[in-house]
């Protein structure tokens, strides 16, 4: 090849660059649909999984039958309705107890300075650390000892103990976000140091308590591993009951599925409602 | 009446000391300005003032109360910050509420205070906004009148026109002295800009490395500077400096720097002539600059490059390489063409010399 040649040779097109405008747009468009179909997939799959009698759900060819008898089946049995009300009581009581603490912890984290808030942000630090798994061991033996095992307790405070550590870090975060000159305007307006957190610092961090409290929730009501683990007869719990379809007889994959897509719903209403809070919790 | 009075003050962290010894005694309807580059302990005193900030050692007394162990809320003071501080979550109304409504002022007062203040300041239309739908300046207005509404005994404001715009700041400033003349309350104004502190304060506080360099009205400081810092923070372009050498030669004193020499008459630098030491620096500000030579024995005058010009409309700025030391002139004629590269030469009344002592800095006269 000429020097000329090599010059006026078009260079190599990237495969984006080689489509036409309208093709690179659709090519985007199909590969949105395409990562959308791959998260949304096993949850259509748990829908249609759920609306098909037991004798159908292994092949997609047997018939196009589909019943909601799954869902009536499911919530005739009272282990189900006892765990859905206490995967709802725990949750809403561990969002509650944890956004209490959690929000002082946070306010403490960013506003002081001194072997208080340090050995504190230490602690934190240290069972952030400690894999989460570990924990379940040695709090079933607590639990077990104090005499709170298999109760609402037994699960809760764990729970609680897990947020504090987990959620103080988003909740200073949130604190730094909010400029401190408000809380002194505040003092020199007439209000204490604790005046100012609870009449000007607070109501400025509603956004993140929101988001706090919706995962803190979300988390709680999805939690298995210690649900399995501190729980038994006394106090079923969704998640559990939900693997408890899978016996020594066979897997109710159908049942299962109408479990899951009913704990779905309020997981999806809070999730649908709290989404702006959550993408600005998730970010900090 | 509401005197403000620091004695001793001083405030450490740990080993590092932040503030050390102020003391200054601010009349009643006194404008004091603490001005001074950042870090140099300016805020923090203010904040000590405030009672957001524990004093280490020394008194605070406002109005013949020491109040080093008060509550800010205690206090009686309003302040102004830098980034507004107004409650986000509250209306402009209930932000100048707030204060009073925790005082149990009856909601009739508080209507009457706040109608008051609103029209003092024009935010009668925003008083149902919330602060994030308001301009800079509206929020300004409004920290103004969070504080005016309370009528308190001494208004602080650290910074308060920082995080607004040039121009902005200019008319602030403007406002903020009209206001003062309706509202006339002991006021402490911390700023780093000595604009902002020549044009609003009665007195002038200059601080470095948290120490009080120099106390008293902007022309004072402007034209008697302490020391070679408070010369070089007032004014604007700063002062010109030189590094010279003395020598004594009849009767006169021989000052010999970079790429200048000057020869003084001992009698019109009483200071110069009782120091002993063999350096000094030679300050001129800009502003006493003027193209040309000497013409007679009351003035002094050199010659260097002129490096670069900078029109302003209304005047040019030069900055002239003299030896080693870089020049400013201010206030030459803006349709003067001079062309860089060339030689200039300018002079001075002696009158404007200031002399500083080469090691300690201190002023020499």
């Amino acid at each position: 090849m000429s020097v000329a040649e090599a010059i006026t040779a078009p260079r190599p097109r990237s495969f984006l660059e080689a489509l036409a405008p309208g093709g690179k747009r659709a090519f985007f468009v199909l590969v949105i649909i395409a990562v959308c179909l791959l998260f949304a997939f096993p949850v259509l799959w748990l829908v249609l999984t759920s609306l098909r009698p037991g004798y159908a759900v292994y092949y997609v060819h047997r018939g196009t039958d589909f019943t909601i008898e799954n869902f009536f089946e499911v919530l005739s049995q009272e282990i189900v309705v006892k765990a859905i009300f206490n995967s709802f009581v725990i949750s809403t009581l561990a969002t509650v107890l944890s956004l209490g603490i959690t929000v002082t912890s946070g306010y403490m984290l960013s506003r002081f300075r001194g072997p208080i808030p340090s050995t504190w942000f230490g602690l934190i630090y240290v069972f952030r650390c400690v894999p989460y798994v570990s924990w379940v061991l040695p709090l079933y033996f607590v639990t077990q000892s104090v005499g709170i095992f298999d109760t609402y307790w037994g699960l809760l405070l764990p729970h609680v103990a897990v947020h504090i550590c987990f959620f103080s870090w988003i909740m200073k975060g949130f604190f730094d976000g909010i400029d401190p000159s408000m809380e002194y305007a505040a003092m020199i307006d007439g209000c204490s140091r604790w005046g100012a957190f609870w009449r000007v610092a607070l109501p400025a961090a509603v956004p993140g308590m929101t988001a706090l409290a919706i995962l803190c929730w979300l988390y709680t009501w999805n939690e298995f591993l210690f649900a399995l683990i501190l729980t038994a007869q006394n106090t079923p719990i969704l998640t559990v009951v939900m693997a408890q379809f899978v016996h020594e007889l066979g897997m109710e994959w159908h049942l299962m599925s109408a479990t899951a897509v009913i704990a779905l719903g309020p997981a999806l209403i809070v999730t649908i409602f709290g989404q702006k809070y959550v993408i600005r919790g998730l970010k900090v | 009446m509401a005197e403000v009075i620091l004695s001793k003050v001083r405030k450490s962290y740990g080993k590092v000391l932040a503030v050390k010894d102020f003391s200054l005694d601010i009349a009643d309807q006194e404008f004091v300005v603490l001005v001074g580059p950042s870090g140099c302990g300016k805020s923090t005193t203010l904040r000590m003032i405030a009672g957001l900030e524990e004093i280490t050692s020394g008194t605070i007394s406002i109005g013949n109360r020491v109040v080093n162990d008060l509550q800010p809320k205690d206090r009686d003071i309003a302040m102004v910050f830098q980034n507004y501080a107004l409650y986000q979550h509250m209306t402009v109304y209930d932000n100048l509420a707030f204060g009073l409504r925790n005082r149990g002022t009856p909601e009739s007062e508080i209507a009457e205070a706040i109608k008051h203040a609103a029209k003092v300041l024009s935010i009668e239309a925003l008083l149902d906004r919330r602060p994030r739908q308001l301009s800079g300046g509206q929020q300004q207005r409004v920290a103004l009148g969070r504080c005016i509404v309370r009528n308190p005994k001494v208004f602080l404001f650290d910074e308060p026109l920082s995080n607004l715009d040039a121009q902005l700041r200019a008319q602030m400033r403007l406002e903020l002295k009209e206001l003062r003349q309706r509202v006339p309350t002991t006021s402490i104004f911390v700023t780093h800009d000595q604009v902002e502190a020549m044009t609003l304060g009665d007195r002038i506080v200059v601080m470095k490395d948290g120490l009080v360099q120099q106390v008293g009205t902007p022309l004072e400081l402007y034209r008697r500077p302490i020391n070679q810092f408070v010369a070089s923070f007032i004014g604007s372009p700063s002062m010109n400096f030189f590094e010279m050498r003395v020598s004594g030669e009849g009767d006169k004193i021989t000052l010999k720097g970079d790429g200048l020499s000057l020869s003084l008459p001992p009698a019109r630098f009483p200071g110069l002539a009782r120091n002993g030491s063999d350096k000094v620096t030679v300050g001129v500000r800009p502003q006493h600059l003027r193209l040309g030579r000497a013409e007679n024995d009351d003035q002094v005058g050199f010659s260097g490059t002129l490096m670069v010009t900078e029109q302003l409309g209304d005047e040019q700025l030069l900055a002239i390489r003299i030896g080693g030391n870089d020049v400013r002139v201010a206030g030459v004629d803006p349709e003067l063409a001079l062309a860089t590269g060339s030689t200039i030469e300018v002079a001075t009344q002696m009158d404007n010399l200031h002399i500083f002592d080469g090691t300690s800095g201190s002023a020499l006269r």
